[in-house]
């Protein structure tokens, strides 16, 4: 800030307006609804002062929380594994592919769809044979009749079919970071390396990888903390049904919030899921922290 | 921290602090001051009516019928102005829990019956109508106790649309197709009618059942007849019985024995209301366990004029067939805070008496809540619609909807127990603790 030698003053005069917005509307909605967990409220009528007693209840006598929470991470979890995998496909691309935009242009493409067409063409794609589901339908064709299955309402399978479809819809998204990143690094870099010896593999332990760990690093956060907050994909498809097998912490908030009318219990989840992404966010953070320091 | 520093953070802390306040200010002044009546003075003052509704989908009749009276009000009274705000029934009972949050409710809105809207009443969001009812006889159109269901405390808060029977429409041709001679009026012959067009390969029940209150509907047909009469689940709000009841476990296991024959589509819990309800009207399935408030749109499908219409049938021999699952409509309610209370007061007045009139002419009718006045033969009306007509005249009664008699913590976990049913099958006895435990937990 020295460096730029102007008053605090000046500084604020820029950041202040912003600073207030964003205080606005992220800081205090949280703590409102942090106080709202503390009420017995139906989001109608008087509200009712019970302190602690809703988070009491999320963490020991409700039957639905838990499973939706365990859900919830392994979205988040299987929504990092694929950005290794975009990162081999950036690096392959970038080094063996001419003109790769237009690849990465064509995998971004169900990024740009809104998740409800995406959750619509899914669903059709799950359907049963019998409402022209085509994935079952395909499966019938090269006789593996016995692997067709309603794959939305099976409660052990339904959320896998979530995850793919996940997966599918960010992968473009991840590979176009990875890959801008991957052709960001020098060219010089790699040309010096060939000349000392290292190429390919070798070139890529040394050079890529310390090189895109900070843009690595932008995709897990980005990845774990938004399937954190997965709910428009689950709406669209299965409503968090049938009977919760499909609930996350987020579609289990607002089914309490606005279904059940149980607004001071919804508001309890929405702070148990602010206090999770930030804790998240920290240990990645953390993890990454090491993690750069060893690489590089 | 520097001194500067410290300035600046704390303009920053005392700023947002009285920017929250002045929110919060505005937010209270609002809503009191502006509540109480217009002296008749001002009635040539131009008004703005706002109308939230659920009759988004301009081909259907209520569609027609909610234009066409607004238009003719609007023609007469240049003064006032009738804005709509039409939704689809999801967004509108959304929309309308986020209004009443912020007391901000429309001069008109949609409300359902009984626990549904009690919350609303409670909180003195809407305005009594009684002084509308009573003006030139309005009440009197209205069918006998229809209006019960949304008076609290003597005070009518909503006139309703209509007053449907929920009934079992099947598809002639698909049953002449299976051989199938003799309409059901057992449960086990309905199992048996079942079993025999799930083998011909014909989607014997349509249901979409992602909306959970498809399914409960059909199951309250059930409970109705295992509990021998209505009122089951009032007895258990008096007290006066439990979920452990025999009625409602012999009923959760009829429920399963329905499921497990295959009477619904596969994978039925991924299907909305409209897409279930249109595997029956593209002739894809046999019968569909609906209310009669599908008549009309029945009637506007590709199978019209080959389905027809039968009572639910008997449980375990147990149950009458004149009593049904009765679903008293949606129905329009007035804001108490609205601005204009008595303009809206007198449209509403206007719409109700109207109402009756302009939906038969539109063939919209059946399951109207107030009495109507015609020949459906002459004026056009299909052979469904006049033998559920006939079906009317014997109604001896019946429950409404598990989501309008409970409240809505306890309705969401019944709703997706039932849905529950549909994927895997549980212990009925286990079913109904749960139901139990629910109910005590959220009384």
């Amino acid at each position: 800030m020295n460096v730029l030698k102007v008053p605090a003053r000046t500084i604020a005069v820029f950041v202040l307006p912003c600073l207030l917005l964003y205080t606005c509307m992220v800081f205090v909605p949280i703590l409102v609804s942090v106080y709202c967990g503390l009420l017995d409220w139906n989001g109608i009528a008087e509200a009712k002062f019970v302190g602690l007693a809703n988070f009491e209840r999320i963490f020991t006598a409700d039957s639905v929380f838990w499973p939706s929470v365990k859900r919830t991470m392994m979205f988040a979890v299987f929504s990092m594994l694929e950005i290794p995998f975009c990162l081999l496909l950036a690096i392959l691309l970038n080094r063996y592919v001419r003109k790769a935009n237009t690849l990465v242009t064509m995998y971004f493409l169900p990024v740009i769809l809104s998740v409800v067409i995406i959750g619509q063409l899914w669903k059709t794609i799950y359907n049963p044979a019998s409402m022209g589901g085509m994935l079952n339908g395909i499966l019938m064709a090269i006789g593996l009749e016995s692997w067709t299955r309603s794959w939305l309402t099976e409660p052990q399978i339904a959320m896998y079919a979530l995850y793919f479809v996940s997966l599918w819809q960010y992968f473009g998204y991840h590979l176009l970071i990875q890959f801008t990143g991957v052709q960001n690094i020098p060219n010089e870099l790699y040309e010096a390396a060939k000349i000392d010896g290292a190429e390919g593999f070798k070139a890529d332990r040394y050079i890529t990888l310390p090189l895109i760990v900070p843009i690595f690093k932008i995709s897990i956060v980005l990845a774990f903390i938004g399937s954190l907050q997965s709910f428009d994909l689950i709406w669209v498809m299965t409503g968090g049904g049938p009977a919760h097998a499909t609930d996350t912490v987020s579609t289990y908030m607002y089914n309490m919030s606005f279904l059940s009318m149980k607004y001071g219990y919804g508001s309890a989840l929405a702070s148990i899921l602010v206090v999770i992404c930030l804790s998240f966010t920290i240990v990645i953070n953390f993890v990454f922290k090491r993690i750069e320091n060893k690489v590089s | 921290m520097s001194r500067t520093k410290m300035k600046a953070f704390a303009i920053v802390v005392v700023s947002a602090l009285a920017l929250t306040l002045a929110a919060c200010n505005n937010g209270q002044s609002a809503s009191p001051g502006n509540s109480g009546e217009p002296s008749r003075g001002t009635e040539t003052k131009d008004v703005t009516i706002t109308f939230q509704n659920i009759n988004p989908d301009p081909s259907t009749p209520s569609y027609k019928m909610i234009k066409q009276i607004v238009g003719q009000y609007e023609q007469d009274h240049p003064h006032v102005k009738i804005e709509l705000d039409s939704l689809n029934t999801d967004q509108q009972k959304l929309k309308l829990k986020t209004q009443a949050a912020a007391k901000e409710v429309p001069d008109i809105t949609i409300v359902n019956p009984a626990a549904q809207m009690k919350p609303f009443v409670d909180a003195g969001l809407l305005a009594p109508l009684n002084d509308v009812a009573d003006k030139e006889g309005l009440k009197d159109t209205f069918q006998n106790g229809l209006l019960n269901y949304y008076s609290f405390d003597d005070k009518l808060y909503a006139f309703p649309d209509g007053n449907n029977i929920e009934v079992v429409f099947y598809n002639k041709e698909l049953f002449k197709q299976a051989g199938i001679q003799k309409l059901p009026t057992t449960f086990d012959e309905l199992i048996t009618t079942v079993k025999t067009l799930k083998a011909k390969g014909i989607t014997p029940i349509a249901i979409g059942e992602k909306d959970s209150w498809t399914g409960s509907l059909l199951f309250m047909n059930i409970l109705l007849r295992t509990n021998e009469g209505p009122n089951f689940l009032n007895d258990v709000l008096d007290g006066k019985k439990t979920f452990n009841d025999p009625a409602f476990v012999e009923a959760v296991d009829a429920f399963q024995e329905l499921v497990q024959a295959g009477a619904f589509p596969d994978g039925a819990t991924s299907i909305d209301y409209n897409a279930g309800g249109n595997i029956f009207k593209t002739g894809k399935a046999a019968m569909y366990i609906m209310g009669t408030w599908e008549t009309g749109s029945i009637d506007a499908s590709s199978v019209a004029g080959k389905v027809g219409a039968f009572q639910f049938p008997t449980v375990n021999g147990k149950g009458d067939v004149n009593e049904y699952v009765i679903a008293p409509g949606s129905a329009f309610a007035v804001s108490a805070n609205s601005e204009h209370l008595q303009e809206t007061k007198d449209f509403l007045h206007y719409f109700i008496k109207e109402m009756p009139k302009i939906q038969f002419d539109l063939k919209n009718a059946i399951g109207s809540g107030q009495k109507m006045k015609g020949d459906l033969k002459e004026a056009g009306y299909s052979e469904l619609a006049i033998s559920l007509n006939e079906l009317f005249k014997n109604v001896k009664g019946g429950d409404l909807a598990f989501d309008n008699t409970m409240n809505p913590a306890i309705a969401q976990a019944h709703l997706s127990s039932i849905q529950n049913l549909f994927v895997q099958k549980e212990d009925s006895a286990q079913v109904a603790k749960e139901h139990q435990n629910t109910f005590e937990a959220n009384k």
